[in-house]
Formats: C-alpha cells, structure tokens, sequence
C-alpha cells in the first residue's frame, strides 16, 4: 500500500462482501419457494425476496466498485485521497440508505420497478452520497500528480453511471413509457458504462501484475471500451422489442446486440493476452486467477449467454422466460462480482502487509464459486428452455409447466450450494488477511 | 499499427455517433408511443391501476409485457386468456383457485370483505390490464405454434371446449370452469361437474353456490356472491348435467 488513505476500501469491501453473503440468503428463499417450500411466504414472500436479492446486488457491487475506486485512484494519482473523513462519511451514509431500503422492502417501501425498486426519498440520498463520492475521487485525481488514462476511464464509467441513474427518477404516467426510461438505467449501467469501470479495473490489475507497459494496456482499453459503447448503446434496442417502442428496434436491437459480445471477446482476449504476454510472475496467483477468471466468465456469461437470446426471432419466445435468469446470474457473477472479488484479492495482501493468498482456502473458493455458478446456469438453462417449448410453444398452463419442471430447482439449490460453500471460503479468506496495517507507512 | 490516440478517437468516435444515433431514434420512439400505446385510453382508472400494480411490485413475481420476475404467468394479454369475471374472482383470495400450489399474495385491498374500496380497486387493475393489451408490442406474447399444429390434426372423439360448454351461461365459463371441469374440460380444483344434476337437487345446488360455508363448513368451495340473476342461469345449466 502506497498511501494510507487507501486503506478505506477495507471497509467497502468488507460491506460488499457482507451484503453478498445476505443476497445469497435471499436467493435461497427464492430457490426453496420454486420447489414448494414457501414457509415464508406470509413474511418474506417471492416478490419481497427477488427485490432485496437483485438490491443487494446491485448496492454490493456498487460498493466495491467505490472500494476500488479508493483504493486505485491514490495508487493513480500518485498522492493521498483529497479527503478520507469525506470517505468515511461517504460510507456510512451509503450503508445507512442501503440498509433502509433493504428493510423498507419488507413493509412494502418500495417503487414496483426491477431493479429500481428504491423509493424515491431515498433515490434523492443514492444522488447525494454519490455526487460526494466522485467529488472526492475528482479532487483526487485533479491534485494528483498524474492523470492516467486507467484512472480517467474509472472516473468516467462511474460518473456516467451515476449520470445515467437520473432517467429512472423522472415519473411517468403510462407504463409504456416508465419501462422504456427504466433501460436507460439498468441496461446502459449493465452493458455499458460499467464496463467502463470494468475495463478499468481489469487494466489496473493487468499493469500491476504482469509488469507490461502500461501504454500498450491503456490502448487496448480504450478499443475495448470503444468496443463497449459501439454496441452497448444502441443494444439497448433488445429491451425494446416487446415493450411498445417502434418495430426498427428489431432490427437495430438485433444488429448492435449481436456486436456486444465482441467487446467482451476482446476483453477475455486482451487480458489472457497480456497475461501470457507478462514477463513478472506475480506471486499473488488467486489475485491473477480471479482476473482472468473476471474476463473470461464475462464473455461466456455476458456476451455468448447474452447473445443466445437476444436475436428477436429467438427472443420473441425466451423473453420474459426462465432463459433471462440463466443469462442474468452468470452475466452479474462473470463481468461485476468477480471483478469486485479480483481488486480484494489482489488489494487485501498489500492492505494487511499479510500473505493469506497460498493454499486451499483461496484457491477452492474460485473454483467452487465458479463451477456452483456454472451448474445455477445450468439449471436455468433447462428450466428456461423447457418453459420456452412447453408454455410459449405448445401452450401449456404456466403453473402446470413450473410444477413440470420443478425437479430442476433442486439441482439450481445444489448448484447454488455450492457456490454459497465457496462464497463463504472467500469471506473467510478474507477475513484471515484481518484490518490495513498502515504502521509501515506511519514510520 | 493502431497508436494510443488512434485508440481514443475510436473510442470517443464511436460513442458520439452511436449516443446521437440513440438519442434520434428516442425522439422518434417518443414520438410514436402515443398512437402504438392508445394514449387517448390512458384514463385516470388505467393510471390508478398501474400504481396498484407499481405499489405492490407485481413485477417482482409476474411478468408484463415481458418483464418482471418468472415465478408467476405473463400478464400482458391475461384479460383475453382468462377474461374479467375470473380474474375479478381471482384476486379477492388467489390461493382458494390454486389450492395446495404455488401461492400469490392475498390483497386485502381486492377483497370486499375486507376493503369497502375493493371493487374500485378491480376495476381499476383490470382497467390497466384492459390497456395493456392493446399496446402494440409487435406481437409479443406469441401465440404457441406447435400446439396449433396438433389441434389441426383431427382426434377421433375429442370435444373441443366449446362443446364440452354448450348452452353454459358465459359466467360459468369465464369462472366456474377454472376449477371445475365439463365433459373432461375445464379445471381440476374441485370435482368434475358431468352428471350433476343426478346426484343433486335444485334448491340444494342453489343453497350450496350462493353460500358453500353454510352448507359444508370448511370447504374450499368459495362464496362467489352472485347477483340472483347468474345464479339462477348457472343452476338451470346445471340441471342439464344429467
């Protein structure tokens, strides 16, 4: 650790992983409902558990993406963070609105929008904290003593996110017209500027541990992200099929998703690449492992699941359907969560001044996560695809299909175990790294 | 070979274009909803059912227009498959149609034993869901196309449902057969309906719909409370299960 200020993102990314290890609990609840048992239904019923568990995700990976951003940007600018009391109340705050509006939903606080569901009074908070935020890492940046094209590209992704949450607070009088702003939200989050931050985080890591020269890694990040919004922003286009917008979104939809897969291609390509390219044989091998892992999971659950059905003849008849869960978990899990869980394990030794990287605990909870995380793919993928032919092609009952298929939800809460098995050895590795240790700087 | 500043200018090259294309097709997309969503239907009740439907994060089991959660049916064209009165009937208690399976939330504010405003409440989500379906979502939820394939192959002695029902009022239709079947159509909630009359009389028959409790404490028969008129219809149908 080069600064001690950096040693904030401790705390964001204990917070992150604390509410990852919550949203699984949620998606239990979810899973258990699906097999018939719903004991909670009276408390905790489907609608109220899908709302935290999405939430969750979402507030988690936004709050290790701010732990990065602490921690990568001092290193960047080469000098302190502007203000580290800021910091602090920049994270209690964030933490207090979360907690809010994961306990809000339980008594019905909440906006009926996927992924939006944060009511509006506290909408007006998420703006505040995070203008706080960035003013921070602005005047970081701005003092520093350099402006890196990695630390621009992570500023900007984020600004723009936070830009881009605006769309989702104007009200609207007619559905039709609510959904079609809502995408402005959440797909050009997802598919776009995120993968700013993204590509910025994965070329940070990539400088720092394979000792490439960081023009070279920088101008392939740029590519990449030119990648991104080439396609990620007229792909908006696939949620508008369906949802009342004119009929040219079919095709315009269709074309510029189909490209977005390249940028996620290219990313998996560019970081195996440098990888192989690296001459420094880093010694913080899970760190390098989750990197690679980051790119390689978001192409195959990003761009190859994404593209399986977003083509509108094939959409036309998995929207809406089991299918999008499929896409949705290894999407999340490839491109944002494991990007998180890389900047923690490639930040925590250099945090702690500790060595908690070599043997099994590190080293299993990447591949449990990952092969659990596959098999939950999986078993969406039959239950999605089975709904697709059964209910949308040959008309059967919904309830008569789920109940058809039911069987596979147990193999989802297999899976899902052991995912949570190794999302758990993370949390534990994580802790036996224990608080920053800033003494060495202090002297 | 591709230069650093080659790089940026794609990057920033490509997004201007593709953020001024997006922002041009959203003034026309704009410009479109209103005739492709019947904006002139959009009254006060659609609007108030719509925030029935936002307050209670439908779309958090459900799915509209393709969006929402998958753990309960698409609700797009749910008028046109299961038309009003059973829905209406539906939603006063979700759980007595579907005993035994997967639960929807009870709302008090649909039950009129509970919530004096419930029937407003009705016609208000029904007015939304009315709206709804008349959007034009360029033909999203498609109709199945294997089972037409099958239906248009002849089944020796199969009754299509339009048989199986003839001469039944259009309420015992549109609810009575979500639970009960005819001539092998129909639900299998509660018993079959053939042979009915055989096995009851008229006054019982009429005692028993317009108040199962009273005649069989604890049954899951529901209390459908039927103006005099529809009960007299569905009896006399009723009678012809002989």
């Amino acid at each position: 650790m080069k600064f001690k200020s950096q040693s904030i993102s401790w705390a964001f990314f204990a917070a992150a992983l604390g509410l990852f290890a919550l949203q699984l609990v949620y998606g239990f609840i979810m899973g258990f409902a699906r097999v018939g048992m719903d004991g909670l239904h009276e408390w905790i019923p489907f609608n109220v558990a899908r709302a935290v568990h999405t939430n969750l995700l979402v507030v988690w990976l936004i709050t290790g993406f701010m732990g990065a951003a602490y921690w990568i940007i001092p290193d960047e600018a080469d000098r302190e963070l502007w203000s580290p009391k800021l910091a602090w109340i920049q994270f209690w705050s964030l933490m207090a609105v979360g907690v809010t509006a994961v306990i809000g939903y339980h008594f019905q606080w909440w906006e009926g929008r996927k992924f939006l569901e944060i009511p509006r009074a506290l909408d007006w908070l998420v703006v505040a904290n995070v203008l706080t935020f960035l003013f921070n890492i602005l005047m970081t940046i701005w003092k520093g003593r350099h402006m890196t094209t990695t630390a621009s590209v992570l500023f900007f992704g984020l600004l723009t996110a936070a830009l881009l949450y605006l769309p989702g607070m104007i009200t609207f009088e007619s559905a039709v017209l609510d959904s079609y702003f809502r995408w402005w939200v959440v797909h050009l989050w997802v598919e776009g500027v995120w993968e700013l931050i993204l590509g910025a985080v994965l070329s940070y890591l990539l400088i720092k541990m394979t000792g490439i020269d960081r023009e070279i890694i920088e101008k392939w990040l740029y590519v990449i992200v030119g990648l991104t919004f080439l396609s990620g922003i007229l792909g908006t286009g696939h949620h508008y099929y369906y949802t009342g917008a004119p009929r040219y979104w079919l095709i315009v939809g269709g074309v510029f998703s189909a490209l977005e897969p390249l940028a996620f291609l290219g990313m998996a390509i560019y970081a195996i690449a440098m990888a192989r390219k690296g001459g420094r044989d880093h010694p913080n091998k899970v760190a390098m492992r989750w990197t690679l892992g980051c790119a390689v999971m978001s192409f195959i659950g990003a761009g190859f699941l994404g593209f399986a059905h977003t083509l509108p003849q094939v959409n036309m008849w998995t929207h809406g359907t089991l299918v999008t869960a499929m896409h949705g978990h290894m999407a999340f899990w490839g491109a944002y969560a494991m990007m998180v869980l890389a900047i923690i394990a490639y930040a925590m030794p250099q945090m702690t001044g500790r060595v908690r990287y070599r043997g099994w605990v590190a080293e299993t909870s990447f591949w449990t996560t990952n092969i659990g995380m596959a098999g939950m793919t999986g078993a969406f993928a039959v239950m999605g695809i089975a709904q697709v032919y059964l209910e949308r092609k040959s008309g059967m009952d919904f309830l008569d299909v789920q109940e058809a298929i039911e069987v596979h939800s147990w193999g989802l809460i297999l899976a899902a175990s052991l995912f949570a098995v190794g999302a758990l050895l993370f949390i534990r590795n994580f802790l036996s790294y224990g608080r920053p240790n800033t003494e060495e700087l202090a002297a | 070979m591709l230069s650093k500043s080659g790089a940026k200018a794609f990057f920033l090259g490509g997004t201007f274009l593709c953020a001024t294309a997006f922002v041009l097709l959203t003034l026309d997309t704009l410009a479109q909803f209103p005739e492709r969503s019947n904006e002139e239907n959009l009254t006060e009740e659609v609007i108030a059912g719509w925030k029935i439907w936002e307050r209670s994060n439908c779309m958090g089991c459900h799915t509209l227009m393709g969006e929402g959660a998958y753990y309960a049916p698409e609700l797009t064209r749910v008028i046109e498959r299961r038309g009003t009165p059973w829905i209406r009937e539906f939603l006063k208690d979700p759980q007595k149609f579907f005993p035994g399976r997967r639960k929807m939330i009870k709302y008090d504010f649909f039950d009129p034993a509970v919530d004096p405003e419930a029937d407003e409440n009705l016609d208000h989500i029904l007015a939304f869901f009315a709206w709804i379906q008349e959007v034009d979502t360029n033909g999203f939820p498609p109709k199945p196309d294997i089972v037409t394939q099958q239906a248009a192959a002849p089944m020796p002695g199969a009754a299509s449902a339009v048989d199986a029902w003839a001469g039944a009022p259009d309420y015992f239709k549109a609810v009575c057969t979500g639970c009960h079947a005819v001539a092998g159509q129909g639900g299998n909630v509660g018993p079959a309906l053939d042979g009915v009359a055989t096995r009851y009389e008229r006054d019982y028959l009429v005692n028993w719909i317009a108040d199962p409790q009273a005649v069989k404490p604890g049954t899951t028969m529901p209390a459908l409370g039927l103006d005099p008129e529809t009960l007299e219809q569905i009896v006399s149908y009723l009678e012809t299960l002989k």
